[in-house]
């Protein structure tokens, strides 16, 4: 292979779409299992997995616009929005069954008011646990780390593309990397986190850096194979 | 747009809604994923079950690897052994089933066998009948995300670039984030826990307190999916439907070549009125609940 100016700059693409995954991974409101039982705010599930979910979600749709484009642009954007879409069908279906099957208003035990609405939080978290369903703040802050997931996993995509022209090498790559990043910030977070409002949301310098480390080792290994193609 | 795209654009939504909600299911008659802490943790403080107890893994690792054994089974006997599609995908779903049972049977028996200090006891009978309900719901899973798969890479104008194992891989994560986090709800936030004060989450030091008797004698997990069958396992459905139709619905009515903006344009209309509708059912239910009686605090709700 040659290694040139352009593959700098994929190695740089690559390192970004993974900064751009990891920090995302913060954006998102994960109560782990607590939160299934509604006794913690947020998605009840865990971080990678539902991280992973939306990214790759975006990755399917960033996938679908390379295939017929090679205009970065709609590409990126391709795969931001299919992350959000699928981001914000779960959440709003999930709130749904907060709502109107467990029927627990949505509240925040992290903040007394809630920083977009207003609304306040305290009264409304229910005795025993640290706040149940998704507030409009951790449904915003969930789009926005969907959409940084979803142009994070098209960026990964795109320059693996570029290198190796073979659609499902890059696909399985760009996850690989993708989920080192999300697994690196999810351990930063302990698990759960409730948005950027958080005060574990201020712990991103510590991810940046290791996933920083992380993609700078991935990316060199993943320029150099350029699957037979 | 030709009609033949849009109708299978809506074939998918409608094979991904069966998905999501066998998916859900499956999950909670065979107790898997985050509500199943409270069954591994119910024999630990002395109440011990008759729940079939099997975390194979999250919910989204397991239905990936369910949907990539069929989808990579009925991909070879497509391409090898030119079998119609429709026969491949139920035997490569029917294998993914047998992994199921496989990795089903030997985690309840391994989880209920390190359990014995507890009394726990292992119910052969639960292994016999609910095993195959757990099996049938994951074949049904995996059919449908194998169809999506192949209705993607061979049907639908353009064709998706990604083989068909790589995309049932991603659509099986996908399914498997959405149960865990929408129909997951319904069964740890709510059925497990039926005799607590209704309206509110549960309250930690109630932890591992689930029902244990059912309508007619003791419960097991057929109950819960019974149960789950009316609200949880629907709505995962819808979830992954509409994530499965609006992206796709997009793409295929304005041309990714040409009308690229267009087609992101609709994407982030749909994010904004899901932003907006969820602002919604907070301040209705806010006026309708109302703030819990026992609030001591000096902030105004």
């Amino acid at each position: 292979m040659n290694f040139d100016a352009l593959t700098i700059v994929y190695i740089l693409e690559i390192i970004v779409g993974g900064l751009l995954v990891g920090i995302g991974v913060h954006f998102v409101p994960v109560g782990g299992a607590p939160a299934a039982m509604a006794q913690a705010t947020g998605i009840g599930t865990g971080t990678v997995q539902l991280a992973a979910g939306s990214g790759l979600t975006g990755l399917l749709a960033a996938g679908l616009m390379m295939s017929v484009t090679d205009n970065i642009w709609p590409i990126l954007a391709s795969g931001a929005v299919g992350a959000m879409i699928m981001m914000d069908a779960t959440m709003m279906t999930g709130g749904w069954i907060y709502a109107y099957a467990v029927g627990a208003p949505f509240a925040s035990a992290k903040v007394n008011y809630d920083p977009i609405t207003g609304y306040s939080q305290p009264p409304y978290v229910a005795p025993g646990t640290v706040g149940q369903g998704i507030p409009t703040v951790c449904f915003v802050s969930g789009t926005i780390g969907a959409f940084m997931g979803g142009l994070g996993g098209a960026m990964i995509y795109y320059p693996l593309m570029m290198t190796n022209h073979n659609p499902s090498l890059s696909a399985l790559f760009a996850i690989g990397i993708f989920l080192v990043n999300a697994v690196l910030a999810s351990w930063n977070i302990q698990g759960t986190i409730e948005g950027f409002h958080d005060p574990k949301f201020k712990r991103w310098p510590k991810a940046f850096r290791s996933c920083l480390v992380a993609t700078l080792i991935l990316a060199l290994v993943a320029v150099t194979i350029t699957g037979g193609a | 747009m030709d009609a033949l795209s849009m109708g299978l654009v809506a074939a998918m939504g409608a094979l991904a809604t069966v998905a999501g909600a066998s998916e859900d299911i499956e999950s909670d008659v065979g107790s898997q994923s985050n509500p199943n802490s409270q069954v591994q943790l119910a024999a630990q403080v002395g109440n011990p079950h008759r729940i079939y107890n099997k975390a194979i893994s999250g919910e989204p690792p397991a239905n990936a690897l369910w949907a990539t054994t069929a989808a990579v089974v009925a991909y070879t006997l497509i391409t090898k052994f030119a079998m119609p599609a429709l026969f491949a995908i139920a035997i490569g779903a029917s294998v993914a089933a047998l992994f199921n049972g496989v990795f089903s049977t030997s985690a309840y028996f391994g989880r209920n066998a390190s359990q014995r200090r507890f009394n726990q006891w292992i119910y052969l009978d639960i292994v016999r009948y609910t095993t195959t309900s757990i099996m049938a719901h994951a074949w049904i899973t995996a059919f449908c995300i194998t169809c999506i798969a192949y209705i993607q890479t061979q049907l639908l104008t353009p064709h998706h670039p990604f083989p068909m194992p790589v995309i049932a891989l991603i659509w099986g994560l996908t399914v498997g984030a959405i149960g865990s986090s929408v129909g997951d709800i319904h069964y740890g936030g709510e059925r497990e826990f039926q005799w607590r004060l209704f309206g509110q989450g549960l309250n930690t030091m109630l932890s591992g307190q689930i029902v244990r008797k059912a309508e007619a004698g003791l419960r097991n997990s057929i109950d819960n999916a019974w149960f789950c069958t009316k609200l949880g396992g629907p709505l995962t459905g819808l979830g992954f439907g509409l994530t499965v139709f609006l992206d796709n619905w997009r793409t295929t009515v304005f041309d990714p070549v040409t009308q690229a903006g267009l087609a992101i344009g609709m994407g982030l209309l749909f994010v904004i009125l899901m932003n907006l509708y969820n602002f919604y059912v907070e301040t209705s239910i806010r006026k309708k609940y109302g703030p819990y009686p026992g609030y001591k605090g000096d902030i105004a709700a």
